[in-house]
């Protein structure tokens, strides 16, 4: 990856989300969560399906209006200058919901079009990550053709043009195949080596997040019950040795819900 | 008692039905909603998304019902004997009824299988029939499932057409059996028009959403789309020739020759819909008149297509929907450049893209610019004076101006489409609202050229057309402003998308009746002036309106959108 453009807001963290919540109806999603990526850091948002993950990252990028709360990129608010926050962000949602009608080519030209990129920086670095994720072949076929790991290649590409300072992915190795997995693993740690850029990394794969990720916030009923380092939350459960799916369902009080499970569906 | 197993080998109706019940409301559910395309669904419990999803549907189908049955009701009208003394003195009464029914006959055919290419797309895409292929059910069972599926897309129109059209026909010939002998030529026409749905929706989902990007190709795909167009043109062109068809026939029944017009009732539907006319009793003959053993050869020949394409139908959507509907990939094998363009001008080319992979989204773009064709041909073919060509000209500019300006909102439901990505882009919606109304800006000025050009080769007046046709883009624009920025507007407050073509229509209908007033202001204002006050000072005057009406909705329309898209 290439190094990154001048980053506005520099003193400010990549991202601050404050007592944010967010509600359907009388549904609460997601209460009152409150969590900083911070410069050169890779956050983990871990949580079971439903806990609120795609609603916080939704509320992030501007997809849900949230309820109550404030989002911040490099201090920039969410609500208030969302296009200059939406500027420094790139995402990766947590489906491949694209312009099915475009080719990758058109979706990136489009993407380009929309964040004002020179026409030689993107030719160069959509070839370079064409090659890289082997989707060369692929770049002058709709979208609604492909498969969904290479769908998944596009849109980590779209989400990487501009080379954006802050990094929202939500299950972004979701369909790739290993050799992709590996590349955006690469990736995303040289990334952040610089210690200005951040990493918002949902995912509900322990082993992906106690690989890559500096700290985690597990996420549970749209609350979050606890939040640091692997060795931090370690000692927060008093267990040396537990590992990070240990820890996530000692947090997530889902221990003696996997144990009654499993004992239901083996004694029949 | 039967077994579970038996009674499901038998694939019974009812267990099909059953499957074929929910299948719809799936399909409804992602028509209206588009959650496939990252939508959130409004917050309420799944049983009421379901009915309201159900309840859009119905509401697009009554309203190609309510044009349906318009037009059958309105065939009461022609065939009214004064009514043909208007077009025609001297075609037999027989002949004529037959025309006029094989007439109706053929637009309900071309308004449904136009109809049913909106949807069928979404169907062949939509993953429920493989769905229900996964399930643990018979072969019989599933293409009965498949067929009601794809039959219930077309339940309220299909019931109008066999209700009303002989109805109608009855009615006016005063005879029951001339009604029911009618039923045959409208049932072909539904059976005919689903076939031709299906196998013409496969082919553009195959050929056209799933074609290669590229100039030539790109070429290529709005090539197929002016053919699929056609039909649908079709549509409206029989209706402009229809009176010069009439005397054609007139003229054939008059001085003959018999075979030729023994040759046109053996086209499709004329034999069927003149078997009303001999029941009524009613004279087929002039001085020529048709042969009796051709209308009874044409008669069987129909009835056979009619058995051999309701049996192919029985297995077709199963069979159809199942495939992997693209084409097979071929790799290009380079990277080369990539272009890219300002905000707004990018907007506009990923609508055209879109379009042209999109059959439904094409045909608004293609019908103005069609039927700014047509009659610049026709000034040609139907040698009018050099005052009519004038008013031929104007008359499809104006026609120009309200089809693109009534079809505009459509395009907001691009948008729609990767809804859940665009929103996290930096992208204004002032420069969305550029993007769609250059793009209606565009199919406006588009088919003007197309007229202009043919009609000045008759009559060389440039600065009088060109100057009409400059005089009304500022109230396209203005209309344009104000429609998009109104759906705006209203997605802004509700989160939501709120148009596309074929579901939740009520919006893009209700922002389009402002929109034609702003545009057809100008239209009307010319009408009013030219006669007393001169051409000059009509299109001066157009053009102040005009200019006005963008002074007026312009600052509203590019207050929306501050922050990121609707």
């Amino acid at each position: 990856m290439g190094a990154a453009g001048p980053i506005a807001g520099l003193g400010s963290p990549p991202l601050s989300v404050e007592g944010l919540t967010v509600r359907y109806g009388t549904k609460v999603a997601v209460r009152a969560l409150t969590f900083t990526v911070r410069p050169g850091e890779v956050y983990g948002l871990l949580g079971s399906n439903g806990a609120g993950k795609s609603s916080t990252i939704r509320s992030i990028v501007g997809l849900v209006t949230p309820s109550e709360g404030r989002v911040r990129v490099f201090g920039h608010d969410g609500r208030e200058g969302g296009l200059r926050a939406k500027e420094l962000m790139g995402y990766v949602p947590e489906s491949t919901l694209l312009f099915d009608a475009l080719t990758p080519r058109e979706f990136l030209e489009y993407i380009a079009s929309v964040r004002r990129l020179p026409a030689a920086t993107v030719s160069e670095r959509t070839a370079d990550y064409a090659r890289a994720f082997q989707i060369v072949d692929e770049l002058d076929h709709p979208l609604a053709t492909l498969s969904n790991g290479t769908r998944q290649k596009v849109i980590v590409v779209a989400a990487l043009l501009h080379q954006p300072p802050l990094l929202i992915l939500d299950e972004p190795l979701n369909n790739l195949d290993p050799r992709s997995v590996r590349i955006v693993k690469e990736l995303l740690a040289h990334y952040i080596s610089d210690g200005r850029r951040g990493v918002l990394f949902s995912t509900h794969t322990m082993e992906v997040a106690e690989q890559l990720c500096h700290r985690v916030g597990i996420l549970d009923q749209g609350t979050l019950q606890g939040e640091g380092s692997v060795a931090a939350l370690r000692e927060q459960i008093e267990e040396g040795d537990a590992t990070l799916e240990a820890i996530f369902l000692r947090l997530t009080h889902e221990e003696e819900g996997v144990r009654d499970a499993v004992r239901t569906l083996t004694s029949r | 008692m039967r077994s579970e197993r038996s009674r499901a080998a038998d694939g019974s109706w009812r267990e099909a039905w059953r499957l074929a019940d929910p299948a719809y409301t799936e399909l409804a559910f992602q028509a209206i909603y588009a959650v496939r395309q990252g939508n959130l669904p409004p917050d309420l419990p799944s049983d009421q998304l379901a009915a309201r999803a159900r309840s859009r549907v119905r509401q697009s189908k009554l309203m190609v019902s309510f044009l349906l049955g318009f037009l059958s009701l309105g065939s009461l009208l022609f065939l009214n004997p004064i009514a043909q003394q208007l077009f025609v003195v001297l075609l037999p009464q027989g002949l004529y009824v037959g025309t006029v029914l094989g007439a109706l006959v053929v637009l309900e055919l071309t308004l449904l299988w136009w109809t049913g290419l909106q949807v069928l797309p979404a169907f062949l895409s939509s993953g429920i029939v493989p769905l229900l292929r996964s399930l643990p059910v018979n072969a019989p069972t599933l293409r009965r499932a498949a067929l009601l599926l794809l039959l219930r897309l077309f339940d309220a129109p299909a019931i109008t057409c066999l209700v009303l059209t002989p109805l109608a026909a009855g009615i006016a010939l005063h005879s029951v059996v001339a009604g029911l002998l009618l039923i045959p030529a409208v049932l072909a026409a539904i059976v005919f028009a689903i076939a031709l749905a299906l196998v013409s929706g496969r082919f553009f989902v195959r050929r056209v959403q799933g074609a290669q990007g590229g100039r030539l190709r790109s070429a290529v795909r709005w090539a197929y789309l002016v053919l699929w167009a056609i039909p649908a043109f079709a549509m409206y062109g029989f209706i402009v020739v229809a009176p010069a068809f009439l005397r054609y026939i007139a003229g054939l029944a008059l001085v003959g020759p018999t075979s030729v017009l023994d040759l046109v009732f053996l086209a499709f539907p004329f034999p069927l819909t003149m078997l009303p006319a001999y029941s009524a009793g009613l004279p087929t003959a002039g001085v020529h008149g048709l042969d009796a053993p051709v209308v009874v050869a044409g008669v069987v020949v129909y009835g056979l297509l009619l058995a051999g394409t309701a049996y192919w139908l029985v297995g077709a959507p199963l069979r159809l929907a199942s495939d992997t509907p693209m084409a097979a990939r071929v790799g290009l094998g380079g990277i080369g450049r990539f272009r890219v363009t300002s905000i707004a001008v990018g907007v506009l080319r990923k609508d055209l893209r879109t379009a042209s992979r999109t059959p439904g989204f094409a045909f608004l773009i293609l019908l103005p610019l069609l039927d700014a064709a047509a009659l610049g041909i026709w000034t040609y073919v139907a040698t009018p004076s050099t005052a009519d060509v004038f008013s031929l000209a104007s008359g499809a500019v104006a026609s120009a101006a309200l089809l693109a300006t009534f079809f505009g909102p459509a395009f907001f439901a691009i948008e729609v489409m990767g809804y859940s990505y665009t929103r996290s882009l930096p992208l204004p919606g002032r420069s969305v609202l550029l993007g769609k109304v250059t793009l209606v800006a565009l199919v406006y000025v588009l088919a003007s050229v197309l007229v202009v050009v043919l009609t000045l080769l008759r009559i060389f007046s440039p600065v009088l057309f060109v100057g009409f046709v400059a005089a009304e883009l500022p109230a396209i624009l203005a209309a344009s402003l104000l429609e998009f920025s109104i759906l705006f507007r209203r997605a802004q407050s509700k989160g939501l998308p709120i148009t596309n073509l074929f579901a939740g229509a009520w919006w893009a209908a209700a922002v389009s009746i402002p929109g034609l007033i702003y545009a057809g202001a100008p239209l009307l204002l010319y009408d009013l002036l030219h006669d007393g006050a001169g051409t000059t000072w009509a299109v001066t005057a157009m053009a102040v309106l005009a200019l006005a009406e963008l002074a007026v909705v312009a600052p509203w329309a590019f207050a929306v959108g501050r922050g990121g898209t609707a």
